[in-house]
């Protein structure tokens, strides 16, 4: 079907304000009396804390008050697992966590009282390692987790949070009819997802006593329940104000320092700002949970799939309660399966507490991780059995009426189309270019996201359509598409078509930004509504006999008899579609003999796609969370020392710079089968997951080294090809 | 007191010998285009001319910008027209979140003002201290050709 706006590659049209430094983020706002918060943190990852002394702060002229435990109501946070305090009442256990709040008139002044605090603690025993977290004997982080509102009831350790269970068929007995049985075990790091705006919150309490809030949420209905939860206040009392956010990649979903902005404000009367620094981000966001993941697969000896177990341990730090999904776990755990057709399977992945920072949500979440563990794995095996690492593939990929490990049902399977497009673009069967240079593949899906979401139009008197939404504008370009699809429906130009963004206060619900949603939820929301929309328009046009092209005309003729046009739909999709998106990348890495850096030539990603609304915002989502990956896989990591993050900047802690990124190019198989408006599906968390374990693939074909733990920094690559040649 | 030209308007104002010029910027003179990324002169969020030159205003001291001149993204659009780079950086999708792209604007017309037909290679060189953690850089490079009047290297 032929479209006049969707697919048309327009410009980042509603980001005027954002290339001319109007645009207003939460950290920008400022308010008459503002004032300024901010957090002492613990030095020690598990103590108690013996007494606080803050009379010095206090005494502090600009300091206007300073907050303790002692001085809060005993209330825990979470966005499921209920589980953190919002400042530690007798005992610390990750270094970062906040032991006090100081309100003062300017920024500067409130870090100087920070440093008149007096803190007296007593060390506890701790333990930063998951594995060694669930021995007997380990130091126990919570002594009654079970009792936390939102806990999971299985709990084989106290120091486990949560156990996710995938299962299909027989596993062991699938291990009993296989002729070769390969395991492996894989770590992944520490990751913050590098957004450049650090978490900022303005809290104010207005003259009709509401608590007015500007934060960098995501999610900001949830926000609303979550706070009027911590605050002990009715969610009517509560207004989120949304503003642009400033990267999210899954870490912009939680209270964080929300809770202690209101206190403040409660208690010296004024609107009060807290921005984190970014040396906090890095010490206590919620970042990318590390793991180690052991596979254990059983195959025929020419490849077949016949079992697989996958166990993995992800290291959640000290607190649950950055994790917002039911199962208190990651989803992605799931991925363990990969895009194969594996008719025996258990994975059982176990998120569990340590004296480290608490890690959250980071774009597809849990995928990167098992993804990079789940396709080196093929990779290994391929080569054990001798067989090219796409034959291999070939032989186990997904198909039509298959199941993924959550037993849902695929149909439309595209894995093998998608992965034949990326081996023919990335030239896979032609001999390589020179000697250190290698080529690795990967593949994973995404699911496309679900969720509800409330859009409303009205046609003002001057006869443009405004779309009213409760959608933050995470940069993701959703704005825009939302746009698209309100003048495909109306048959308008999309200069007639404005966006309004809402505040909490203007609809009932909404399910926020994230997990790869908002352009099927928002996407099918504003649609249904403008159809509603364009009846109204037209009926109201043949009663007055005017053009249903003349919108100011039909405008004006329906105010005289007193109404305004508008219509409003609430889209909410519970189940998932039976189509996923399929992602196939290729790498090609140039390894140095001498000092083990790779360098990567050319990358290749092919993505099965619905229909494209934005091409430009589209690729930009493909080329954002490629480039993340290639930081994942090479370069990031938030090293820690007994709990204590050493890579307090982003001058050590590394993100991609503009001189890191390779040569690339993209494949996009289109199809007409997604739940998005005019059948789009998903692409905001297609293109991560299988950029590391391309890139170690690339990397044991470029020099036979095998690196079995991210980041594959040159140093890994050295010391392994100083080890090969001992060998 | 010091005395700063900040986008062609002249200020005078008494500010403590500590305040940055990032914050000097944002909560003296209200001009919050300029964003605090890294806080640490790394990621170039808080890029900003003076005298013509790049710097990061977060960890320059707002009395070093005394008596100088003081180029933000607020002072590029004119008569609400906007700049070549800014507008480029629209068209092409040279942004997502926005809260780099003040800095990598200012560093664009900077690299633009000394090479007005910069090669690839140029600007990944010039580009090198502003990170985007959104886009991955390719439309950012695409962005900038744009401005250059040149489509491909």
């Amino acid at each position: 079907m032929a479209h006049r706006i969707v697919g048309q590659p327009l410009g980042k049209l509603e980001g005027i304000g954002k290339v001319s430094g109007q645009a207003r983020y939460s950290g920008d706002v400022t308010l008459p009396g503002l004032i300024w918060g901010k957090a002492l943190r613990s030095p020690l990852p598990h103590a108690r804390i013996l007494r606080i002394d803050t009379s010095r702060a206090r005494a502090l002229p600009g300091v206007l008050t300073v907050l303790t435990a002692q001085d809060l109501p005993d209330i825990l946070v979470g966005r499921r697992m209920f589980d953190m305090p919002m400042l530690a009442r007798d005992r610390v256990r990750f270094v970062g966590e906040k032991v006090a709040v100081v309100a003062a008139v300017d920024p500067d002044i409130a870090e100087e009282a920070l440093a008149l605090i007096d803190v007296e603690y007593e060390d506890l025993p701790a333990v930063f390692e998951a594995v060694e977290a669930i021995r007997d004997g380990a130091p126990i982080l919570h002594e009654n987790p079970g009792a936390y509102d939102g806990a999971p009831s299985e709990r084989p350790h106290p120091n486990v949070q949560s156990v996710l269970r995938f299962k299909l068929g027989d596993v062991e007995a699938g291990f009993g009819k296989a002729d070769r049985i390969f395991e492996h075990t894989f770590r992944t790091q520490l990751d913050h997802q590098g957004y450049l705006e650090p978490h900022a919150g303005v809290v104010a309490i207005d003259d009709d006593g509401r608590v007015q809030v500007w934060a960098s949420n995501k999610m900001p209905f949830r926000l609303k329940e979550l706070l009027s939860h911590a605050l002990r206040l009715a969610p009517e009392q509560i207004r989120v104000n949304l503003t642009p956010i400033g990267g999210d990649f899954g870490g912009k979903g939680s209270l964080m320092d929300l809770p202690l902005a209101y206190h403040l404000a409660r208690v010296t009367g004024r609107p009060v700002k807290m921005l984190m620094r970014y040396a906090e981000e890095l010490m206590a966001g919620n970042p990318r949970h590390p793991s180690v993941i052991t596979m254990r697969t059983g195959v025929t000896k020419d490849g077949r799939i016949l079992a697989r177990r996958v166990k993995a341990l992800f290291n959640s730090g000290a607190y649950a309660a950055f994790k917002p999904a039911p199962s208190v776990n990651l989803g992605g755990a799931g991925m363990g399966a990969g895009v194969y057709r594996i008719p025996n399977l258990l994975i059982e992945a176990l998120c569990v507490y340590s004296n480290n920072i608490p890690c959250g949500h980071a774009r597809s979440p849990g995928e990167p991780q098992m993804v990079f563990a789940g396709e080196s794995h093929m990779d290994m095996i391929a080569r054990e059995l001798a067989l090219d690492p796409a034959d291999l593939r070939r032989k186990n990929l997904l198909r039509d009426g298959d199941h993924l490990a959550n037993g849902h049902h695929l149909e439309h399977v595209r894995a093998s189309d998608t992965l034949e497009a990326a081996l023919k673009a990335s030239h896979w069967a032609e001999p390589k270019p020179g000697p250190w240079i290698g080529r690795g593949m990967a593949m994973t899906h995404r699911h496309i996201g679900v969720g509800f979401t409330n859009a409303r139009l009205r046609l003002d008197s001057g006869g443009t359509v405004i779309l009213s939404i409760g959608l933050p504008d995470t940069g993701t370009g959703a704005h825009l598409v939302l746009r698209q699809v309100v003048a495909e429906v109306l048959g308008l130009s999309l200069d007639q078509v404005e966006i309004e963004v809402a505040n909490t206060d203007d609809f009932e619900t909404d399910s926020g930004v994230g997990g790869s949603r908002v352009t099927h939820t928002g996407g099918r929301a504003a649609y249904h509504a403008a159809e509603k929309l364009k009846t109204q328009i037209e009926a109201e046009a043949a009663k007055h006999g005017i053009p249903a092209g003349s919108l100011a005309a039909i405008a004006r003729a329906a105010a005289k008899d007193g109404r305004t046009l508008e219509a409003a739909h609430f889209y909410d999709a519970k189940a998932h579609a039976a189509v996923t998106s399929f992602t196939a990348q290729v790498a090609e890495v140039a390894v140095d003999p001498v000092t083990g850096e790779v360098t990567v030539r050319h990358f290749t990603t092919a993505h099965d796609v619905g229909t494209i609304i934005n091409p430009i915002g589209h690729q930009g989502q493909i080329e954002g969370g490629l480039v993340q990956g290639l930081g994942f896989a090479l370069m990031e990591e938030m090293k820690t020392e007994d709990g204590r993050i050493s890579t307090l900047s982003l001058g050590d802690f590394k993100l991609p710079t503009i001189q890191d990124i390779p040569p690339l190019t993209t494949v996009i198989l289109q199809d007409q089968v997604g739940p998005g408006p005019f059948n789009a599906k998903a692409i905001g968390e297609g293109s991560i997951s299988a950029v590391a374990p391309a890139v170690a693939n690339a990397v044991a074909d470029a020099c036979d080294v095998r690196i079995l733990d991210l980041p594959i920094t040159a140093e890994k690559v050295f010391f392994a090809l100083r080890e090969k040649v001992a060998r | 007191m010091i005395r700063l030209t900040v986008n062609g308007t002249v200020h005078e104002l008494d500010v403590p010998s500590y305040r940055t010029l990032l914050d000097c910027l944002r909560y003296d003179l209200g001009l919050t285009g300029s964003k605090e990324g890294c806080g640490v002169g790394v990621c170039g969020a808080c890029t900003v001319l003076l005298d013509g030159k790049m710097i990061s205003s977060c960890i320059a001291l707002a009395a070093f910008a005394d008596g100088r001149s003081v180029t933000t993204v607020e002072g590029l659009a004119r008569d609400e027209r906007l700049h070549p780079v800014q507008q480029a950086f629209v068209d092409a999708g040279g942004f997502q979140c926005g809260i780099c792209t003040p800095g990598q604007i200012v560093s664009a017309k900077a690299l633009l003002d000394a090479n007005p037909k910069p090669s690839d290679d140029e600007i990944r060189e010039w580009m090198l201290g502003n990170l985007c953690r959104c886009t991955g850089y390719y439309k950012i490079i695409e962005s900038i050709r744009a401005a250059a009047g040149r489509s491909r290297a």
